[in-house]
């Protein structure tokens, strides 16, 4: 495994089981202020939504701060779909190294989620295609698009269930 | 007696005695599958039911497949640019005729046995067709009743149903609203969501014009926004009114009859709203009331018993298609003024985005609410659910603000904390329950 295969893997790796592990200060660092966080919707059974700006998204951040969004509507204890906490464990795979310019990186996996709550258990795929970069020697994550496989959703979908 | 609560009296189901403060519902109506059962039949069958926006099925041959009540029908773009609404079942053995929710077809072919049908409905093929067959006999079953108002496109598995027109009556100011936006009429933008919630379709009703649980479900999302806003980080996000959510803002709520109901609040920062950029043309073609309404009013509306229309944080129709006395599915689609701006559109969608999906902020916390809610009515040992906030202040006919768009409700409170609007609506599911 090359070295950079190496690297991507693990921040990869690394991002979910912060995730899992509610480890929300650390998870937000592995991204870049920049950050773009994107779900796109379906737009049919075959197909979702490509144009970000202009179609519906389930969720389009365009910056770290939608994520600290995130992260302060679950640490308030006051959002009812989030309390209590739906237990969540990703099994990441598949990453692959798909392109590397400089401090830039593009990179796909896959992600199993196994989410525990109220409904009981649920099991759930996204892909995952990566942008990273490279900010004083360090790899971060500058976009993430996840395509989120399930349409008709059960329960509450945030940044932990995907 | 067989002691099925409907074979004993559902009229107990609704303890309507406001002359003594007192409205209740018997909460078995959100968890007995016999009056589920009931309510297919004598509501969702019987009803104007609303099956999809005329912008899903723009050109001819497309179609949006839909349910009324449980049945699976599909309505199709005609070659003269009507709309026909079929029963989707091919006339032979039942296969559904549509292969996605929406798609276009000037002639379907069932992809069981292959038979097909034109646009029109007419059976025109029968694979290995024996001879002296009468095709038309097996041409596809139109539904009853089919209209549009303002785009909105509603059918009836019903002949007996009143016109549209009189049985959408007072809501109907509350659709221009919508409609009124841009010259050119409303569009569904691409993308939606649908979601599973396991309550009953009438929690939902509640939910969407209920003023009453939005400063404490809610005030996570108005913290939150604040505390966005006060890093200044709005990157294209545009201000949500804090004020709303916390509570402290003039606001409304109205029965409008036949079991619609609406609610309003006023928005603090209405140049911050997406429709802003169409002030001056508004105030041209429309009555300063109307403007007023739109411009500065975040509205909710139900239309019984499967649509609301919310324009609101955003724009959306929302859609309900209860599965059983535990289960709807709610799908959800942001409706747009056609040729608004990208920068409107941009900041209309990522409202939508924030608040309105499971995805998001606000609407991820209404489902869980709501099924609560669910869990709860299983405790049959305190059996009501109160509906009285508010009957010591009914307004009977027009408020100010009733007055002000021209609209005529059956009952006003002058407060979104009330629940008065809920009379009206349990009144009429009585009514249609019983069959009267």
């Amino acid at each position: 495994m090359s070295d950079l295969q190496q690297e991507v893997t693990n921040l990869i790796y690394r991002e979910s089981t912060l995730l899992d592990r509610r480890e929300w200060d650390d998870w937000i660092s592995l991204y870049t202020e920049d950050a773009v966080y994107w779900v796109p919707s379906w737009a049919n059974e075959e197909e979702t939504t490509d144009d970000p700006e202009l179609q519906l998204n389930l969720i389009y951040l365009r910056n770290r701060g939608g994520l600290e969004d995130r992260v302060f509507r679950i640490e308030s204890r006051d959002s009812y779909a989030s309390v209590p906490l739906d237990r969540t464990v990703h099994v990441v795979g598949n990453v692959l190294v798909q392109n590397e310019n400089g401090d830039e990186v593009e990179a796909t996996a896959n992600c199993i989620i196994h989410t525990y709550g109220k409904k009981g258990g649920l099991t759930r795929g996204s892909l995952y295609d990566f942008k990273l970069r490279r900010e004083d020697g360090v790899l971060k994550i500058t976009q993430k698009k996840i395509t989120f496989i399930d349409d008709r959703l059960e329960g509450p979908i945030d940044v932990y269930h995907l | 007696m067989d002691g099925s609560i409907i074979a004993d009296d559902p009229s107990a189901l609704v303890d309507d005695r406001i002359d003594q403060g007192v409205f209740r519902v018997d909460r078995s109506v959100y968890t007995d599958e016999d009056i589920f059962g009931q309510e297919v039949q004598n509501i969702f069958e019987k009803c104007w039911i609303f099956l999809c926006h005329e912008s899903q099925v723009a050109n001819h041959g497309d179609y949006f497949w839909t349910e009324i009540g449980r049945q699976p029908v599909f309505v199709h773009r005609q070659e003269d640019d009507s709309l026909k609404c079929f029963i989707n079942a091919c006339s032979h053995r039942a296969a559904i005729l549509t292969p996605f929710r929406r798609g276009n077809a000037k002639t379907l072919t069932c992809r069981f046995h292959g038979w097909s049908y034109k646009c029109s409905g007419a059976c025109i093929g029968i694979k290995n067709e024996e001879p002296d067959t009468d095709r038309s006999h097996f041409d596809l079953r139109e539904i009853a009743s089919l209209d549009t108002y303002g785009g909105f496109v509603f059918g009836s598995l019903s002949a007996d149903v009143p016109s549209l027109d009189d049985w959408l009556g007072e809501a109907k100011p509350w659709i221009d609203l919508m409609v009124a936006q841009s010259p050119g009429g409303l569009e569904v933008v691409p993308g939606s969501s649908t979601y599973a919630v396991d309550g009953n379709w009438k929690f939902q009703a509640e939910n969407s014009v209920d003023g009453y649980h939005v400063s404490t479900v809610h005030r996570v999302f108005a913290h939150t926004i604040a505390m966005r806003e006060s890093k200044g980080e709005y990157t294209g996000i545009k201000k949500t009114e804090a004020g709303r959510m916390a509570g402290g803002v003039p606001t409304g709520s109205y029965d409008l009859g036949n079991g619609h109901m609406a609610v309003w609040a006023q928005h603090t920062t209405p140049e911050v709203r997406p429709i802003w950029e169409a002030k001056e043309r508004l105030e041209k073609e429309l009555t300063p009331g109307q403007v007023e309404w739109i411009l500065s009013k975040g509205r909710n509306l139900y239309i019984f018993p499967n649509v609301m229309l919310m324009d609101n944080p955003s724009t959306q129709i929302r859609v309900m298609k209860p599965h059983s006395a535990n289960q709807v599915d709610i799908s959800v689609y942001c409706v747009a003024p056609k040729g608004e701006s990208d920068t409107a559109r941009a900041g209309r969608l990522r409202k939508f985005e924030d608040f309105y999906l499971t995805a998001g902020m606000a609407t991820s916390d209404d489902v869980a609410a709501l099924e609560d809610t669910q869990e709860g009515s299983l405790a049959t040992g305190a059996k009501w659910n109160e509906f009285s906030r508010g009957i010591g202040s009914i307004i009977s006919g027009p408020d100010a603000a009733a007055s002000q768009l021209g609209f005529s409700p059956t009952a006003c409170a002058e407060n979104w904390d009330f629940e008065i609007h809920y009379h009206g609506f349990y009144r009429q599911w009585l009514k249609m329950l019983k069959g009267d």
